[in-house]
């Protein structure tokens, strides 16, 4: 025969901890059944291989000799195509005035290395991110600019991962012609 | 009614985890690379959270369809939408721009996905409410009362065990 417990023998919130203890167990067999039928899926989560985020995987950053960190941090076309195309971002172009022409990502003001900021230094203030870019994928020339820019004052510049020709590949936003905002014209008999 | 707002909160957010689970199956590998965009777990984990989060969702959803263990099924909704909340809310305030991975599709993260997960905890907490437990009367606003109760069986000079447990009314 067991005796009544104590007045204040049980814990006061029993009905609390029961259902603390039901939604472990929840967790637990959620858990065994999801490690378990990862493997039956058609394209299973690779368990035991890391996964990092897009824009940190090796294939989408410049890759700089010897290791080194990048001097600015980079964006992937995955993580900068939204922003161009909601124009919620300042794309630069430091390739050459010629490869400018030809094609750039849509918005994007020319800027190389050396040039001018003005005309890129009074849209920081309506932009919070800069976006830089040129056409290798050492990303040299864009660290130049986007560094220059640094010091000139934006709080938010990145280099975009893979350059131009990434950006292309992705069939990202892109279009031709001169930077009008720069100053720039097309050469006589240009369309 | 109470009680039949309460089913419809249950059966609509089971359905809801249900269908979540069911969108991702097809394509875990993706699903574990959005988790790994939010950049909140370290790369070698983000696979087994993946396939736990996916799994958590079916016993869940089911939990909440069939009313098995549905408060404390509720109580796995509810912490998953919270963390959801954050890890989206995080994202958002450091500018990473990403895919949801709420449902399968290219859904981006945004402060609409943000809200969806605020509006998902109501039926949640909705069907988490004492008021939904069968053994309520006997510990109403859990175990507030339950001392006092106690101490009217001990004068009776019954115990627990002879009354048997959630069917006697006092």
């Amino acid at each position: 025969m067991t005796s009544p417990p104590p007045l204040g023998g049980q814990p006061r919130y029993d009905g609390g901890v029961r259902i603390l203890l039901h939604a472990l167990s929840l967790c637990a067999a959620g858990a065994v059944l999801g490690l378990a039928g990862n493997r039956l899926t058609p394209r299973p989560a690779p368990l035991g291989v890391p996964v990092v985020a897009a824009a940190e995987a090796p294939g989408a950053m410049c890759q700089l000799p010897g290791g080194r960190v990048p001097p600015v941090p980079r964006l992937s076309v995955e993580e900068a195509t939204p922003l161009c195309v909601a124009c919620s971002a300042l794309f630069v172009d430091a390739r050459s005035a010629a490869e400018y022409q030809a094609g750039h990502i849509s918005g994007a003001v020319h800027l190389p290395p050396g040039a001018p900021a003005e005309p890129v230094l009074w849209r920081l203030g309506v932009y919070k991110t800069v976006i830089v870019y040129d056409r290798n994928p050492s990303c040299a020339l864009a660290d130049e600019v986007a560094k220059m820019l640094l010091e000139r004052g934006a709080q938010d510049v990145r280099v975009l991962t893979g350059a131009w020709p990434a950006w292309t590949a992705a069939g990202a936003p892109g279009s031709s012609g001169p930077c009008a905002v720069c100053g720039e014209h097309a050469p006589r008999g240009a369309p | 009614m109470k009680r039949n707002v309460v089913l419809v909160c249950r059966l609509a957010l089971g359905a809801a985890f249900l269908y979540a689970a069911a969108s991702k199956v097809p394509d875990m590998a993706t699903f574990a690379q959005d988790l790994a965009n939010f950049r909140l777990l370290p790369p070698a984990l983000v696979s087994y959270a993946a396939s736990i989060v996916v799994g958590v969702e079916v016993v869940a959803g089911l939990a909440l369809v069939t009313g098995f263990g549905a408060r404390a099924a509720a109580l796995v909704a509810a912490s998953m939408l919270v963390v959801f909340i954050g890890a989206l809310s995080q994202a958002l305030l450091r500018g990473i721009d990403l895919r949801c991975g709420c449902f399968s599709g290219q859904e981006n993260a945004t402060w609409g996905t943000v809200l969806r997960d605020v509006v998902m905890l109501l039926p949640a907490l909705a069907v988490m409410s004492p008021a939904q437990d069968p053994n309520s009367r006997k510990h109403p606003r859990l175990g507030a009362r339950a001392p006092e109760a106690r101490a009217r069986r001990a004068a009776s000079g019954r115990s627990d065990l002879q009354r048997g447990s959630g069917t006697t009314k006092y």
